[in-house]
């Protein structure tokens, strides 16, 4: 349905930023060089057969200067990079690229020449406001259709919390517009008088909807060029409290509440923020000060917005302000805000080599979206695992679920072939949280026990390796399948 | 080396509806196919007549499964029955499901006459069917001639489909049995034996139930027709038999149950782990089912199966049967067995082997955590203010096909899945929130569906009995609903949810009543 736009456009021509928009552009100025091309050489990581490193792939989009060799674009455009190039209007030359910053989170990225000198005189964009609705807007780069600049217009339909749809699993502030954003707009920005309001960034299917093209607004934007001025960027916060709407007068009066303020704690990751403080059937009254109402929106610069805003603009370690009932009692308290990791692997992930362990021809992997998908895993307790890892806390028992994703035929392990999806519970007696018990758990050797003994989620018996076979085959499944490392674990 | 299991778990999944309605279409394409070819008509044999069949034609009427409180719209099935000593017709329970008139018709003269089930069995899709006693079942029945019922087919043998034409003429099909083994009927808990045997079977207008014959005796009665494959699945005589024996003693007990799910022992390193000698037999046992009867014999999770009654288990899970061959060693217990026969299980445990005795038993479809299966009664619920709780059924879940299920179904479906769980916190019955009517009551609520229900007022809720207790003690004019999932905990007010209860009787939902337990 709406996918990230990331496309195969070239060449730079551009708009000026001063021009007002409706006036006629003048390509030969120069004036519009800092809206460049990026060209991407990509390596699309392969999760069914991870030791290898991936399949080639390209694709190209729309980024601009905003500083001194800064060039801001979508994660989505320089995603699983190898090779970037940087293309303008005025210059045949190819420019070499890198990723200084990427936030997958909220689609966004930072990247420099690797040299800059070419692009120290030109003039880096402005960024804005929120532009008010029927407000007219251009959107500039380089689009499917042809080659050189391409610019559209259209005026700012709305203004929403949306999910971004690079991770599937992230929601922040997005502008829509009807403006027409092509496959190749992403990353380039959407201008109102000559400023940045916006970076272009996903749309809908012309099947699905039409003329329905979203930006990230300059408050995502800006969070992000903040977030990053320490040297690293450091992912969104959480609150991690999900509320339910106290609309219902028995609900109302069951909590003693007088009027429409408050909204239920309905639930609280125990790894989140708030896991500490707050618990079911609480009542939560105000954020920073802001009182929530019962449907969970609060009063912002004179508009409602989901309370969870008060949230975005914040950052790791910054305090939220709450007052709540509890047993009918008014208390308030501080939380500071952290990263919820977990739902992260709900998500698309980017710039990950895959990770994994082979025994014996049995292929252990971490379970992500990315596994799911590729292995088209149906398996019930899998699927189970994975859909409710969140809503039935499951990331509490097993933080990273391991699944024996495949069976690399061999003698040794011909009767296990059927048991591939399956969830791993425990090897050797060791209960398996993450990849790394994996390799602990195997090289486990139990006195007088010659077998390893790996015990499935739900699968009725162990399978069972007699180590010495096992072993003895581990080197010949490698060299017949073309494996050249057992495993990849991640940076230690 | 794949999972197998005796008599617990369904091999095949299948909704009754769906199948009655795939064996029906199945059927019916079968016309199509049969259009081309050449019309297998013969002759009757020797000394058989349609004289022991009758037209068999149910009209029959389920419950909504989602509007619990309503009935579907009608509909009617047609088939033939097979004449029995006393005047019985045995027909598939399949047929007589949901049934609300049912009559029986002579397909020469097409005189007509009520009648009624006598016995049925969902699990073994049989069903007795005995006239109405008003006095002309006696006419009716003169010129009719029971058959007899034939046990001994076997791999190889010819059977013949009987059907009959416009006229009451009897139309034979003849088929080869190609293999027999054990499979699901039409209901998701258990499997029996059946013959698969194929042939090309072109259908009549009433062809739900049909008698596969061999020798002039009743060997079985077709249970479904595969048109593609030419296969035809046959509901055997000796299933049929047991049936019958067990309806001639009252009260029907049913097929028994071992009640385990074991695994197959053919790799090497598992019997070694296992202790199993090289050429040993015997199957792992996986899982032992709470209450039924291996666990009453002393059966216990990780013991090795090694006979029941005498026959030896394969490493499949087979035995050698004198007729058929490797078959299922659940055809020992649910095919030969009663229920209430001793039991005789040989195990090996921690290298020693072991006798447990013990006496068969069922497990009824009412002391299932999750009904399996539900005919001729409405599911049960408590609708409240606007509140629709339903106890979890399989039915239910069927209902919703076999589209992808998610969020609160997905979970729903796991917890029917694999119920052991809920039934370790002494729950009967699941009972979940399964929508919300829009009432004042429920502001707020109205997108709510799926949750389990923990407690309400405070009482733990184990079956649709207790929530409706509860509901009689709200606190402070106020039920407190607790539930297993988002949001977790709702309130409702009492004195609004009874006035709304009016309102949903007389209103426009026209809800005839609030509760059926």
């Amino acid at each position: 349905m709406k996918s990230p736009f990331f496309l195969l456009a070239c060449l730079a021509l551009v708009l000026p930023p001063a021009a007002a928009s409706g006036q006629a552009i003048d390509l030969s100025s120069g004036d519009w060089e800092g809206v460049v091309n990026i060209d991407a050489s990509v390596l699309l990581p392969d999760y069914r057969e991870p030791w290898n490193a991936g399949q080639p792939t390209g694709g190209s989009g729309t980024g601009f200067l905003i500083g001194k060799n800064r060039f801001l674009t979508n994660a989505h455009v320089v995603s699983n990079a190898t090779k970037l190039v940087i293309r303008t209007s005025n210059d045949p030359r190819p420019h070499p690229a890198r990723i200084v910053h990427i936030a997958h989170d909220c689609d966004l990225a930072i990247l420099e020449a690797e040299d800059g000198a070419p692009f120290e005189k030109l003039k880096p964009l402005e960024l804005g406001g929120i532009p008010k609705l029927n407000t007219e807007v251009i959107a500039i780069g380089y689009p499917i259709g042809g080659d050189r600049i391409s610019v559209t217009r259209g005026v700012v339909s709305r203004i929403d919390f949306r999910p971004y749809s690079h991770t599937q699993v992230d929601s922040h502030l997005a502008i829509q517009v009807d403006a027409a954003i092509n496959p190749g707009n992403s990353g380039g920005p959407v201008l109102q008088d000559g400023r940045v309001v916006g970076v272009a960034f996903q749309g809908f299917s012309g099947r699905v909807a039409q003329n329905v093209g979203y930006i990230i607004p300059v408050p995502v934007v800006s969070r992000f060029l903040k977030d990053v001025e320490d040297g690293s960027y450091d992912h969104y916060v959480d609150f991690a409290v999900s509320d339910f709407p106290i609309e219902n007068l028995a609900q109302r009066r069951a909590f003693g509440l007088q009027d429409n303020t408050g909204v239920m704690v309905a639930d609280v990751e125990p790894a989140g923020s708030a896991g500490d403080l707050l618990k079911r059937g609480d009542v939560l009254l105000s954020i920073d000060g802001n009182p929530v109402f019962n449907n969970g929106l609060i009063r912002m610069e004179g508009e409602l917005v989901n309370m969870n805003e008060v949230v975005e603009r914040k950052f790791a370690g910054d305090v939220l302000r709450l007052a709540f009932l509890r047993d009918g009692k008014r208390q308030e308290a501080d939380v500071e805000l952290k990263r919820f990791d977990p739902y992260v692997k709900l998500g698309e992930q980017y710039n990950q080599r895959p990770r994994y362990l082979v025994f014996a021809g049995l292929v252990f992997q971490p379970m992500d979206k990315n596994l799911m998908d590729a292995h088209q895993i149906t398996d019930s307790t899998a699927s189970y695992l994975f859909d409710n890892y969140l809503a039935e806390k499951l990331y509490v028992e097993r933080p990273e679920p391991v699944i024996l994703t495949s069976i690399l035929a061999d003698e040794v392990n011909t009767h296990l072939t059927p048991y591939a999806h399956s969830v791993v519970d425990e090897i050797n007696g060791v209960k398996i949280r993450g990849l790394k018990d994996v390799r602990d758990a195997l090289s486990r050797e139990e006195a007088g026990k010659p077998f390893v003994i790996i015990k499935l989620l739900e699968k009725g018996r162990p399978l069972v390796l007699r180590r010495d076979l096992a072993e003895a085959a581990h080197p010949r499944i490698m060299q017949t399948y073309s494996i050249r490392d057992d495993a990849y674990l991640g940076l230690e | 080396m794949t999972p197998t299991s005796v008599s617990n778990k369904p091999p095949r999944p299948a909704a009754m509806n769906s199948s009655l309605f795939s064996a029906f279409s199945v059927l019916l394409l079968a016309v199509a196919a049969a259009a081309q070819s050449p019309l297998v008509l013969r002759p009757p044999e020797p000394g058989v007549q349609t004289g022991s069949l009758l037209k068999t034609n149910v009209t029959y009427q389920g419950h909504n499964q989602r509007i619990p409180w309503q009935k579907e719209s009608p509909g009617s099935r047609r088939g033939l029955g097979v004449v029995l000593e006393g005047n019985r017709v045995l027909v598939t329970g399949q047929m007589v499901a949901d049934a609300t008139y049912i009559e029986l018709e002579l397909p020469e003269s097409g005189q007509k006459i009520p009648a009624r089930v006598e016995a049925v069995d969902y699990e073994a899709n049989l069903a007795l069917l005995a006239p109405a006693a008003n006095g002309k079942e006696a006419a009716f029945f003169a010129g009719l001639r029971p058959m007899d019922l034939d046990t001994s087919a076997r791999i190889g043998d010819a059977l013949h489909v009987w059907q009959t034409g416009r006229v009451g003429e009897l139309i034979v099909t003849p088929v080869l049995i190609s293999k027999v083994m054990n499979e699901g009927y039409v209901v998701d808990n258990a499997s029996f034996l059946v013959y698969e045997a194929q042939g090309i079977i072109r259908s009549e207008a009433n062809s739900f139930t049909l008698p596969v014959v061999k020798g002039g005796k009743l060997a079985g009665l077709l249970l479904r027709y595969d048109s593609k494959n030419q296969v035809a699945t046959v509901l055997p005589g000796p299933i049929i038999e047991h049936f019958l024996k067990d309806v001639a003693k009252p009260p029907y007990d049913g097929y028994p149950s071992l009640g385990v799910e074991f695994q197959t022992t053919l790799d090497e390193q598992f019997r070694e782990y296992l202790g199993l000698k090289p050429d040993q037999p015997g199957v792992y046992i996986s899982k032992v089912v709470k209450g039924a009867s291996a666990e009453r014999a002393g059966v216990r999770k990780g013991d090795i199966l090694l006979a029941i009654n005498g026959e030896s288990i394969d490493a499949r899970g087979d035995y050698q049967d004198a007729l058929y061959g490797a078959l299922s060693i659940s055809h020992v217990v649910r095919g030969r067995a009663f229920v209430g026969d001793e039991v005789e299980i040989r195990v090996l445990r921690e290298g020693k082997e072991t006798v447990l005795k013990g006496k068969l038993t069922r497990k009824l479809p009412e002391d299932y955590l999750v009904l399996p299966y539900q005919f001729d009664e409405g599911p049960r619920y408590v609708l409240h203010g606007g509140l629709l709780f339903q106890e979890l059924t399989r039915p239910y879940l069927n209902s919703f096909g076999r589209e992808q299920l998610g969020g609160p179904l997905l979970r729903l479906a796991r917890t029917a899945a694999d119920p052991e769980e809920f039934e370790t916190e002494g729950r009967r019955r699941v009972v979940f929130l399964s929508a919300v009517l829009p009432t004042p009551a429920t502001q707020g609520y109205e997108r709510q569906s799926g949750q389990v229900v923990l407690a309400v007022n405070g009482v733990k809720i184990g079956a649709l009995e207790d929530l409706a207790k509860a509901l009689d003690q709200p606190v402070d004019g106020i039920h407190r609903i607790e539930l297993r999932e988002f949001p977790r905990l709702l309130h409702l007010d009492a004195e609004r949810a009874a006035q709304d209860n009016t309102q949903l009787m007389n209103g426009m939902f026209r809800i005839g009543s609030l509760r059926r337990l």
